[in-house]
Parts: C-alpha cells; sequence; structure tokens
C-alpha cells in the first residue's frame, strides 16, 4: 500500500487529472501522456524488482521521477492549458517529445559524433595524464620543480588552444579531440600529482618495507592510494570538456548536439532547439551517472 | 653468531634548530633466532630504532649491521608489523597478504601463496574476515592483518612494534600464544626485535629485555629473562622467579622516572 502513496505516483495521477482541462493550444498531448504512462510502468516494474534490495537507490529514483511529473505539469498548465508562455518560444511538453521521437535519427548521430569527440580526447587525456602525473608526482615528491611547472601550465584554460589548434590540425573534429584531451589531460596530470604527493608515508614505508619494485611501487601502490584526487581531477576534465564541445559546436561545427541546437535556433524553429537542450542534459547526466558508478565501484575500499 | 648488531646508533630528525636528537648512541646486539624485546616509556624512539633496522632511516651517527654487513635498505628477509598497521586500504585482508607474500617468497605458486594467507589469517582469528578491506575492519583486526602478513612471509627477521597495542586481552593472550609457539616450535629460529609497553609480555615472549631511556633515546640496562621453553603463561607467573625478575624491571623502569623527576626536566 505504502508503495501507491509515493509522491511519484501521486504527481503522476494529478497529471493525468490536468490532462482534461481543456487545451487552450494545440498540444500533441498524447505524446506527453505516453511518455508518463511509460515512465510509470518502468517506475512500477522498478519498484517491484526492487522491493527488497537497494533502497536508497530506489528513493533516489523515485524523486527523480516526481520532479520529472512535476516539471511536466507546470510546463503543461503554462503553455497548452492555460497559453501564459508565448507559443513559438515555449512549446507544450507534448510537442518537444513527438519531436525527439521524429528526429530521433538524427539526434542519436549528433549524440554519437558529440560523444565520439568526448570519449576519444578524455581516454587520450587519461592515457597521458595519470602516468605522466605519477611520475612527475614521484620524483617531485623526491624533490623537483615538476609540481610548479604542471601548476603554471594547468591555470592556462583550455579554450585558448583552439585557435591555436585549428591552426595546426586539419578537422574540426581533431581540433576538438585536442581541446578534449588538453581540458582532460592538465586537470588529471594535476590530481594525479597532488594525489601522489599527498600519498600517506606510512603506506609508502609499508611497501619499501616490503621491498617492491620501482615499477609495483608506481602501479601497485601510489596509483591505487592516488585513484580519489584522480578522479576528482578526472570530473573537472568530463564537466569542462562538455561545456568546450558544446560551445566549439555551437560555432565552427557541422554535427554534434551543440550544433544541433544552434542551428535550430536560428532557424527559429524552438521546438527542436527545447528538445535538443533536454537531449543534452539528458545525455551529460548519463554519462555523469555511469562515470560515478564505475568511480564508486573503484573506491569501493574507502569507508 | 650475532644477527643484529648495532653500535653507536644515532639518529637526528629535522635540520639545524629543529634538530632533534631521538636517539643518542645506542648499542646493543640480537644473537641468531634470540628473541629480544625493546622495553621503554613512550617517545623515548622504539620506534625509530626499528625504522633503522627495517632499513626506512638512515641512521645519522654510528652503525647498523645485519649478518655483518650494513644496512642500506629494506628487504624481505625482515618482516615488518609498523606500531600503525598500515595495510593497504585499496586491498582485501586477504590481498594485503598475498601482496606480501609474494614479495618475499617468490618461489610460491599464486595457489600456495593463497593457501599461506589463508592459514595465517586463520590463525590470528580472522576466518570470516578475509575478503573485507581495512575499512571495514576495527583496529584490533586490522593489526591481526599486518601480524599475519609479517608471519606469512617466513622472513628470517621479524621486528614488530608493539604488534599487540591494539588488542582486547583475549585476542592479546591468543596472539602472544601464536607467536610463541610459531616461535619456539621452529628448528631454524626466527630472529626477533619486538618492542611493547607490556612488562609482562615482555618476559613471557623474550629471551632479553632491552631497556630505553627518554630523551634522547639511550639503552638504560638489559635484563636476560631465563625462563625454559616452551613457556606456558599460566605456570609462570605463578613461580617467585618471574615475580623477581617482574619487579626487577620494573624498578629499572622507575629508576628512570624517577631521575627524570629530580633532574630539571619537571614541568609541573
Ligand atoms: N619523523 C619525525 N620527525 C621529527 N621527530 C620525530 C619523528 N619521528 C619521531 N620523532 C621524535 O622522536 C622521538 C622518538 O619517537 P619514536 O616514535 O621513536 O618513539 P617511541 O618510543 O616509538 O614512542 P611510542 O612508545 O609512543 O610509540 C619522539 O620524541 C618523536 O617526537
Ligand atoms: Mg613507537
Amino acid at each position: 500500500m505504502k508503495l501507491f502513496l509515493r509522491g511519484s505516483h501521486l504527481l503522476f495521477v494529478l497529471f493525468l487529472l490536468v490532462q482534461l482541462l481543456p487545451d487552450a493550444r494545440p498540444s500533441q498531448a498524447i505524446y506527453s501522456v505516453g511518455f508518463a504512462v511509460a515512465a510509470e510502468t518502468a517506475s512500477l516494474l522498478f519498484a517491484v524488482l526492487t522491493l527488497r534490495t537497494q533502497r536508497r537507490e530506489a528513493h533516489l529514483f523515485f524523486d527523480l521521477l516526481a520532479f520529472v511529473y512535476a516539471s511536466l505539469i507546470v510546463w503543461e498548465l503554462l503553455t497548452a492549458k492555460f497559453s501564459i508562455l508565448r507559443a513559438a518560444l515555449f512549446p507544450p511538453p507534448g510537442m518537444i517529445i513527438a519531436q525527439i521521437a521524429s528526429d530521433a535519427g538524427k539526434i542519436t548521430l549528433n549524440i554519437r559524433s558529440s560523444l565520439g569527440i568526448i570519449l576519444e580526447g578524455h581516454a587520450l587525456g587519461l592515457a597521458a595524464g595519470i602516468p605522466l602525473g605519477l611520475f612527475l608526482g614521484w620524483s617531485a615528491r623526491l624533490g623537483s620543480v615538476a609540481a610548479y611547472v604542471s601548476k603554471f601550465l594547468g591555470s592556462i584554460p583550455p579554450v585558448v588552444y583552439i585557435p591555436y589548434g585549428i591552426a595546426l590540425l586539419p578537422t574540426f573534429r581533431s581540433v576538438s579531440v585536442l581541446v578534449i584531451f588538453l581540458a582532460t589531460f592538465w586537470p588529471v596530470l594535476a590530481g594525479t600529482m597532488s594525489g601522489v604527493l599527498n600519498v600517506e608515508r606510512r603506506i609508502i614505508d609499508s611497501a619499501r618495507v616490503l621491498n617492491v619494485s620501482r615499477f609495483s611501487m608506481l602501479f601497485h601502490i601510489i596509483l591505487p592510494a592516488s585513484l580519489p584526487q584522480i578522479f576528482i581531477g578526472c570530473n573537472q576534465g568530463l564537466s569542462v570538456s562538455f561545456v568546450l564541445l558544446t560551445s566549439a559546436e555551437m560555432i565552427g561545427a557541422r554535427s554534434g548536439m551543440g550544433y544541433y541546437v544552434k542551428n535550430y535556433s536560428d532557424l527559429g524553429d524552438y521546438t527542436r532547439t527545447v528538445a535538443g537542450v533536454l537531449v543534452i542534459g539528458t545525455v551529460v547526466s548519463t554519462v555523469m551517472f555511469f562515470s560515478n558508478k564505475l568511480q564508486n565501484y573503484l573506491l569501493r575500499w574507502k569507508s | 653468531m650475532k644477527k643484529i648488531e648495532v653500535r653507536d646508533l644515532t639518529v637526528d630528525y629535522g635540520e639545524r634548530e629543529e634538530r632533534f636528537t631521538a636517539l643518542d648512541g645506542v648499542s646493543f646486539s640480537v644473537k641468531s633466532g634470540e628473541f629480544v624485546s625493546v622495553v621503554g616509556s613512550s617517545g623515548c624512539g622504539k620506534s625509530t630504532l626499528l625504522s633503522v633496522l627495517e632499513g626506512i632511516t638512515r641512521p645519522s651517527g654510528g652503525t647498523a649491521v645485519i649478518d655483518g654487513a650494513p644496512i642500506v635498505g629494506p628487504g624481505t628477509d625482515r618482516g615488518v608489523v609498523f606500531q600503525h598497521y598500515s595495510l593497504f586500504p585499496w586491498m582485501t585482508a586477504r590481498h594485503n597478504v598475498t601482496f606480501g607474500v609474494k614479495q618475499a617468497r617468490k618461489d610460491l605458486s599464486p595457489k600456495r601463496r593463497l593457501e599461506v594467507a589463508d592459514e595465517f589469517l586463520n590463525q590470528v582469528g580472522l576466518e570470516g574476515f578475509k575478503d573485507k578491506y581495512p575499512s571495514q575492519l576495527s583496529g584490533g583486526m586490522q593489526q591481526r592483518v599486518a601480524i599475519a602478513r609479517a608471519l606469512a612471509m617466513d622472513a628470517e627477521i621479524l621486528l614488530m612494534d608493539e604488534p599487540f597495542g591494539a588488542l582486547d586481552a583475549k585476542n592479546r593472550i591468543k596472539l602472544q600464544e601464536l607467536l610463541l609457539r610459531l616461535w619456539e616450535g621452529r628448528e631454524r629460529k626466527k630472529t626477533v626485535v619486538f618492542v611493547t609497553h607490556d612488562i609482562d609480555e615482555a618476559i613471557l615472549l623474550s629471551d632479553r629485555v632491552v631497556m630505553l631511556t627518554n630523551s634522547p633515546g639511550r639503552v638504560h640496562g638489559e635484563i636476560l629473562v631465563p625462563f625454559p621453553r616452551p613457556r606456558g603463561r599460566a605456570k609462570l607467573v605463578r613461580t617467585p622467579e618471574y615475580s623477581k625478575l617482574r619487579s626487577e624491571l620494573l624498578s629499572l623502569l622507575f629508576n628512570d622516572l624517577s631521575r627524570k623527576i629530580g633532574g630539571e626536566e619537571v614541568v609541573l
């Protein structure tokens, strides 16, 4: 019984009731209702499946859903039902969902292009930043100026490399990858180095009395011990990467989610503009969600 | 045969004005197969002395020698239990032990390493906790993992810094007995340097007790513990010889304290 008294379920019912009000302008309500029904079905299935386990995660999920329903209700009332917001700029939720559905192919293509660049640049940034950070951090620990050099270079915002990159590299894609690479590389390098510099002495001493090889010291001891700070750099890099890439796509690209949004707002197609913004939000939070999951798994040893 | 020999050992921490002499001219030696306890009040340099033997700290003066060769760095001929029992937090209890075994006994197959690790974890009473991470274990449990790691490495020398300090009375006695059993039961005995605050523990376990004094650390005296082995706690503590030795050690300890109270270091 308690299962059905949750806020999200009540808001779902409220949303259906709102649909009974007469439309003030065309709304394609069938899509928003369809979306809500699909979400509610999924949530009920989820609730049944997680009846016993994962309580905390389940709560989070339902709170999120409640927020989605509440936003749908407010949006629906302000647009379709009472037409308070200007029709040309603020399409009702049904139309946005319909638009996403009909543009699905195009949107997928653009997401793939954006994500491809992000993943490639990010992976290269990690692959270069972590080993170099370990090495420089370790030698800085032994007393070198590496720490200051990387602080200086890391303080340069990666956007300023764009013009230089354009001169250097042939395509928009390769410039983008370079910028994402740098946006990841510096914070990861700095994070790794500070992680290495802050590894507790006693951990290092424990490893030393076990007579570990230099390789083992770096990759079996220092690397895992620095992981929390490496991830801080990683997350910083990832969120900056999305900002940089979508901005870059708005300026010079023929593909990608930033291009999609910019292109249709130039054409005055605000249904697609809003759809694009929502899709970008969803994609970014999904990537962040899985990246956090992975990090929590790798740091499961922390209390 | 002298296994470990420390002569005129001096260790200074810090530079210039901050310079602090932790050990000042410490000399003693440990025979091969001998069990020596180091006793002394807090801050007198016991851990510092061990860290020199571990090869972690360079002496500022004097020499520390193992098997006739000066100590130049750490090595797996020495199994170490730190006072702060530092395990690697990202490894489970079992993994911590196998990691140590792997470093010290390269000849063992991975399967055998696991067996050895499990055997010692069982012996320190951690059957149900092998797959837990250090953050999921209590301080005493972590210390037992560290002890299991040092024992499983099967090094010739054991350097243990208050290894039973964080244990409850029951586990403390159990582990003292385990250590006695492991040490007495072998043909080729390990050489042990064992730091403790506990006089009874020192008498029960060791062949000899080295007493250090405070600031700067110096050797205050040495006392032989002549009791026959194998020793049993229950029988031993009831003998008059035990009481006599115990009060002797205590008076040595208090002698040090009273001397300090008589001196200029009293701040009341
Ligand atoms: N890394 C260090 N830098 C400066 N001083 C230190 C350092 N390590 C220890 N000391 C000082 O050296 C002295 C001896 O320290 P040590 O840790 O060896 O004492 P201890 O006998 O092991 O004490 P306890 O019984 O409390 O463990 C102390 O006064 C301490 O302040
Ligand atoms: Mg100590």
